[in-house]
Formats: C-alpha cells, sequence, structure tokens
C-alpha cells in the first residue's frame, strides 16, 4: 500500500491532520488504533467515520510499530496487522497523543516514543515528573517528542525531513506541523 | 460535662481496637479515644502479613513462638479476616543452604510447622517463585486484612458496650494528686475539649506513644522505624514469598483479595516527620530491584500505589536500623516504672500479636483495678467471623461483602442499596450505609479503608463520583461532595507518584485529564 500521507494516530489531532491532507487532494491512511484520552465520546469516531466517506483510508483497531527508513527518511510503516506488508508514503504524521493513548511509554527511568524512538524532552529522575499536590501543574503532562519549527520530529536533535508530529505527543512548547504547508516534495 | 469510665484507650489502631474490645468483654466500662480514624496509622500501613513467626525463628525464637501461637488463634477467630494461603521462604543460589538447615530447626524449636521442599515441589505450589531457588520452607504464613481486623474488634466493644470516639485529639493529661485521672480530648471541629475520666489510662498510640508519653510526664525513648511497600495491580502468588535469610530489605510479598504487597524497607526517620509519612520513588526502586529476586513477574506487573507505615519500635539502647531493636511487646506499668499511677502503656509488637498485646494490657489494667474476669479474646469468635460463607445463590456483590465481612454483611439493607458503587471491588450502597452507620465513617479515606471502595485497579479514577455523592447522601451532607472528590484525589494521589511510570502513569494522565478541571 503506498500513500501520499500516513497518520499514525486517529485522535481529534490526526484526524483534523488527515482532514487538511484530503482537502489539497492527497491520498491519505490513518491508522487509528482505538485509544482516545476521550471524555468526547463518540467524537473522535464521528471524525474517523467523515474521513473516511471523504476517501481516506482508516485502519481502524491497528497500531504502529516501528518505520522502515531509507537514506534518513521514513520510508514506510510496519503495523500489528499489516506488518508483512508496510504501509509506505512520502509524508508521514505522528499523532498518537501521551502517555494514556500509548504515544509515549514510560519506564522506571525515561520516557520514550515507541514506534520511531524520536527525540523526547523529559526530566530525569522520576520524582522531578510530578507535583505533589495533584491539582498543580504536573510536569509530567509537558513532556513529549521534540521537533523544529516546522513540526519536524527530531532524531538526536537532527529534523527528519517527511516525519511530523501534531497534538498531545508534543512537548510543552515544540512546534506542531501544519498540515497545510507539509511538502511533498522529496526534496527538502 | 464529664464522663466516667473505668479505663480510656488512647489509639485506634489494631492493638487499641483489641484492648477495647478485651476491656468491654471484661466488663469494663471502656472508652476509646482516636484523634483520626480507626487503622489510620501503621495498623493499616503494613503488609498485612499475619506472621508464622517463622521469620523470627533465628533471631528472635521468643517472638517467633508469639507470633505461632496468635497465628493460629487469629485463623480461629478472625477467620473472615485471615486467608490461610501459608507461606515459602526460598533459598536463592547466594543465599546459603546452612542457613536454611538452620532456620528450619529454629522454626521446630519454636513449634512453627516448617516443612524443607524440593525446588520443583516450590515451584509446583507456587509457580511465581524464582525458578532459579536452590531449597524452600513451606511455613503457615497467612494474610491478614488489618482493616478488616481492627474493625471487627471495634465492632465487638461496641456491642460489649465500649464507647468509640474517632476524632477526638487528646490535649491533656488530668492530673490529681499524682495519679493520671483522666484525658481531655477535643473532638475535630470543635472549639473546646470535653473531659473524659477513668481509673486508668492505656496509651496505645504506636509511634505517637511517646509525645503522649512525654505529655503524661513520663519518658519512652522509641525509634521510628519507617517501612515502604508497594501494591502490585495483581495477586501475582498465591501464597506469602519469604527469603530465607537474616531479614533485610523487599523480602517478603503478601498476597491480599485481588492485589500483592511487596516490603519492607527499614529506616529510622526523625519523630517530627511521621504526621506526613509517604514513599520515595527511590524505595520504590529499592523495593522492585529486590522484589524481582523473589518473584520474577514483578518486573512486569503493574504497581498501582506506594505507601509508608512507621513501626513503634521502643529503644533498648543502642543505635540501628530498626531491625535490630526489640519488635517484642512491651508493657509498661508506669505506677511502677514511674512513679506515675493511672497510666499504662502498650507498645512494640506486631499485627500478628495485637490479640495477646491487648490481654495482656488488659491482664494489667484488670490487676489495677481488681477485676477478676478471664481473658476470652483466644476463644470468642470476632464479629463476622462465626463460620458465615457466600451461598452460590446470594448474588456476586452480597457475597463480595460476605468475603469483607463474613456475617456482617447480613447487616447490610441490600433492598435498599443493591446499586453497584465501586465496581473494582463491588461495594454497594448497602455496604457504604452500613460503614456509615456502623464504623462511624465521615470521608471517602474512611470509606476505603473499611471497604476497600477505590482501592483497587482503577484507584478511584472511575467511581471516585458516585462514591462522593452516595456517601454524602447517606451522611446527609450534600454540601461535602465536591470536597470529598477532592481530598480523595490528593489522597490517591500521594500513593501512586512514587510509583508513576509504565501503565500507572497512563493512569495518571487519564485521572488528570477526568477530574483536575471539576474542582
Amino acid at each position: 500500500m503506498k500513500f501520499d500521507a500516513l497518520i499514525i494516530g486517529g485522535g481529534r489531532s490526526g484526524s483534523a491532520a488527515g482532514r487538511a491532507l484530503l482537502s489539497r487532494g492527497l491520498h491519505v491512511c490513518v491508522v487509528a488504533d482505538g485509544l482516545h484520552l476521550g471524555v468526547d465520546g463518540a467524537d473522535p469516531y464521528a471524525h474517523l467515520n467523515a474521513l473516511a466517506r471523504e476517501g481516506a483510508t482508516v485502519l481502524r483497531g491497528d497500531r504502529a510499530l516501528r518505520g522502515i527508513w531509507e537514506e534518513g527518511r521514513l520510508r514506510a510503516v510496519q503495523t500489528v496487522k499489516l506488518e508483512d506488508e508496510p504501509i509506505e508514503a512520502s509524508v508521514f504524521v505522528l499523532a498518537t497523543g501521551k502517555f494514556f493513548s500509548r504515544g509515549l511509554l514510560s519506564d522506571m527511568e525515561r520516557v520514550y516514543e515507541p514506534v520511531f524512538g524520536a527525540d523526547v524532552s523529559f526530566l530525569s529522575g522520576r520524582s522531578n515528573w510530578y507535583a505533589a499536590d495533584f491539582f498543580a501543574p504536573q510536569p509530567f503532562l509537558d513532556f513529549g517528542v521534540q521537533t523544529d519549527p516546522e513540526g519536524h520530529v527530531l532524531f538526536g536533535g537532527v529534523p527528519c525531513p517527511n516525519l511530523y508530529a501534531v497534538g498531545g505527543i508534543l512537548a510543552k512548547g515544540a512546534a506542531a506541523a501544519d498540515p497545510a504547508r507539509i511538502s511533498l516534495s522529496t526534496q527538502d | 460535662m464529664t464522663q466516667e469510665f473505668d479505663v480510656i484507650i488512647v489509639g485506634g489502631g489494631v492493638t487499641g481496637a483489641a484492648a477495647a474490645r478485651d476491656c468491654a468483654l471484661r466488663g469494663l466500662r471502656t472508652l476509646l479515644l482516636e484523634r483520626g480514624d480507626i487503622c489510620d496509622g501503621a495498623s493499616g500501613r503494613n503488609h498485612g502479613l499475619l506472621h508464622s513467626g517463622a521469620r523470627y525463628a533465628v533471631t528472635d525464637p521468643e517472638g517467633a513462638r508469639e507470633c505461632i501461637r496468635e497465628n493460629q488463634i487469629l485463623r480461629r477467630v478472625a477467620s473472615s479476616c485471615v486467608e490461610p494461603c501459608d507461606g515459602l521462604f526460598i533459598t536463592l543460589p547466594e543465599d546459603s543452604l546452612e542457613y536454611q538447615d538452620r532456620f528450619v530447626q529454629a522454626c521446630r524449636a519454636a513449634g512453627i510447622a516448617a516443612e524443607p521442599i524440593s525446588p520443583e515441589e516450590a515451584l509446583r505450589l507456587e509457580p511465581a517463585v524464582n525458578p532459579a531457588l536452590i531449597g524452600a520452607v513451606k511455613v503457615p504464613d497467612a494474610s491478614v486484612d488489618p482493616f478488616r481486623l481492627t474493625d471487627a474488634n471495634i465492632i465487638d466493644a461496641v456491642r460489649h458496650g465500649a464507647t468509640i470516639l474517632k476524632f477526638h485529639t487528646v490535649t491533656e493529661f488530668i492530673k490529681e494528686k499524682g495519679r493520671i485521672a483522666g484525658v481531655r480530648a477535643l473532638p475535630h471541629g470543635e472549639s473546646g475539649p470535653l473531659e473524659f475520666r477513668a481509673r486508668e489510662v492505656v496509651l496505645a498510640a504506636g509511634i505517637w506513644t511517646a509525645e503522649l508519653a512525654r505529655s503524661a510526664g513520663v519518658r519512652i525513648e522509641m525509634l521510628p522505624s519507617k517501612g515502604a511497600l508497594i501494591i502490585f495491580g495483581h495477586r501475582v502468588a498465591g501464597m506469602v514469598i519469604n527469603r530465607c535469610r537474616k531479614p533485610a530489605n523487599a523480602d517478603i510479598l503478601v498476597p491480599g483479595d485481588v492485589v500483592s504487597v511487596l516490603g519492607t524497607t527499614s529506616d529510622k526517620v526523625p519523630l517530627d516527620t511521621i504526621d506526613d509519612m509517604h514513599a520515595t520513588p527511590e524505595e520504590v526502586d529499592l523495593l522492585l530491584w529486590e522484589g524481582v529476586q523473589l518473584v520474577p513477574a514483578l518486573a512486569s506487573t503493574r504497581v498501582i500505589r506506594a505507601y509508608a507505615g512507621v513501626r513503634p519500635l521502643v529503644m533498648a539502647g543502642g543505635e540501628g536500623d530498626g531491625r535490630n531493636v526489640s519488635r517484642g511487646i512491651v508493657v509498661l506499668d508506669h505506677e511502677l516504672r514511674d512513679g506515675v499511677p493511672g497510666l499504662i502503656t502498650i507498645t512494640g509488637g506486631k499485627l500478628t500479636t495485637s490479640r495477646l498485646m491487648a490481654e495482656l494490657v488488659t491482664d494489667k489494667v484488670c490487676e489495677k483495678l481488681g477485676v477478676k474476669a478471664p481473658c476470652r479474646t483466644a476463644l470468642d469468635p470476632l464479629p463476622g467471623s462465626e463460620k458465615r460463607h457466600p451461598k452460590a445463590e446470594e448474588p456476586y456483590f452480597k457475597r463480595a461483602a460476605i468475603g469483607r465481612h463474613g456475617s456482617e454483611a447480613d447487616r447490610m439493607d441490600f433492598k435498599r442499596g443493591r446499586e453497584i458503587i465501586c465496581e473494582c471491588e463491588q461495594v454497594t450502597r448497602a455496604e457504604i450505609a452500613w460503614a456509615v452507620q456502623t464504623l462511624g465513617v465521615r470521608n471517602i479515606s474512611d470509606l476505603r479503608r473499611h471497604t476497600r471502595i477505590g482501592m483497587g485497579t482503577c484507584q478511584g479514577s472511575f467511581c471516585i463520583r458516585k462514591v462522593a455523592r452516595v456517601l454524602a447522601e447517606e451522611l446527609g451532607k450534600p454540601e461535602l461532595e465536591r470536597d470529598f472528590i477532592a481530598d480523595y484525589l490528593q489522597e490517591r494521589w500521594k500513593g501512586m507518584t512514587p510509583v508513576l511510570w509504565g501503565d500507572t502513569l497512563r493512569e495518571a494522565e487519564y485521572m488528570q485529564t477526568m477530574h483536575r478541571d471539576e474542582i
């Protein structure tokens, strides 16, 4: 399967990015594993349904496993259900959210992004991850992937030219990609 | 107005509750004063382990004998609080089989049925143990619910005429002609203290005994020893699993209902920190590091919470980390010891020996008062433990309540309140109403201790609003609903933060999203 754009994550941000790319006439696929930090009930599903009606390919109940790279660019993504048939695309948008939706995982020492191993900003030392007061601002909610000013995801500080991030997975202050300006050119 | 009693017990932990019951059973007019809720201190912050005594057989044979006797008694009289799951002491390659031999001999000398079994047999009995083990000993350890045990004592004390006043802080001892003649205690939310008089006052306040004793004019040197524990979201093992070596950090895993508790640490802490005890991320890391040696599956099991209690150890001279100091039962007759009649202290000991501690201090009270009634607590079953087992035809939620409270569940009004409020633990409105009426529950934390509400894997994330509403209704104080929610979230947060990674961090984000903007 090959698309112009593959959106990884079918929550609010992923759906919005999908719709924006679709409106540019692009061939869009969304991998949506159905875990939304959802107090908005059926809303994310309505968005996905609309995307599907408008021509996007929506892979429900699937989850990205890892990327396949070629000369510093992301070429394809393997998913749980399509491990043997990686989904190719020109651009990729990472919209997997934070911890609840498993866009970010953590162990006793670190916070990481499990699909691509993107740069994640977090504080070292678990005692710095939280505020003792439940109602105070919680540092862990600011953790997330790092991007350049155009929203390209960083790896070792270097932006990946065709992998963008939007939504909850972003670190506080990191720039979100603007789907209207995502370039399909392979030259950048 | 002054109220008169034969005996006042200060402290509503398991020891104070058992002492109140024993005194009441012996016909004494008994008052128990507790500054917070029942089981607020170390009684509610421990492993929930009913020791067989095996852990102390090598280092403290007398303590071991006490434990096995009490273990056998509580299995009988507190059957609804005890799960007779048995325990294993495992020897790992880095430990010594010679120590295991010594251990078995010491157990047998103390009267503990210790049965060496092969590693294969150990793995068959308990598949969760580290398969690298080179030896194992089966012992009659058990799991005991400290909340239920304390509640059962309180309920029986009340039925035998005792007065239990929670949320009453003792502010002053009444001294007359050189003797302690009672106390003044301030009910929470009131402006002035009440006066209570008695012929004997018993201090059973755990680690807070030192401060109370000081204000009564006697000196007790105590060594606050902090023990941190962590709770796993599953019943990883069906038996108590111990390490067969000299007692050390994180070498006991105890199953309790549907969870498992791993602990503990033992660190001396300053007396001025005992009111704000919480586990730290560093303690959690240490516990887990050691715990996976016992049960490797702990490495991949969700940790839902960490907590800490303070052991009320009494200084026997010298300094230590808390493991070298006597954990034996200490009854202090302050008339003999300090020339202060009317005051007795009961401290030291363990959850396992709480009934015996109560018996010893009640004996002392009776001796002082010239009362000759014999102790019956080793024979009479506690409320809830009168052989009431769930029947298959009873609805599931009622069977869950019977599992928690034994025959007390028959006093719950399921006709009125059959809706399930906490789904993890299957707690109904009827059980909440019972806890309000019978146990004087005043907030969600109280309710949690007495019903397990919010103790399940969701830690209250899903049920907290329902719980707050129903509790406020049952109390007839709907205006408290929002405060209940805020207080409870804060209380859960305290236990979650030291273990905030993996799935617990996932849940934390969920909890924050669901609840933080509401208050």
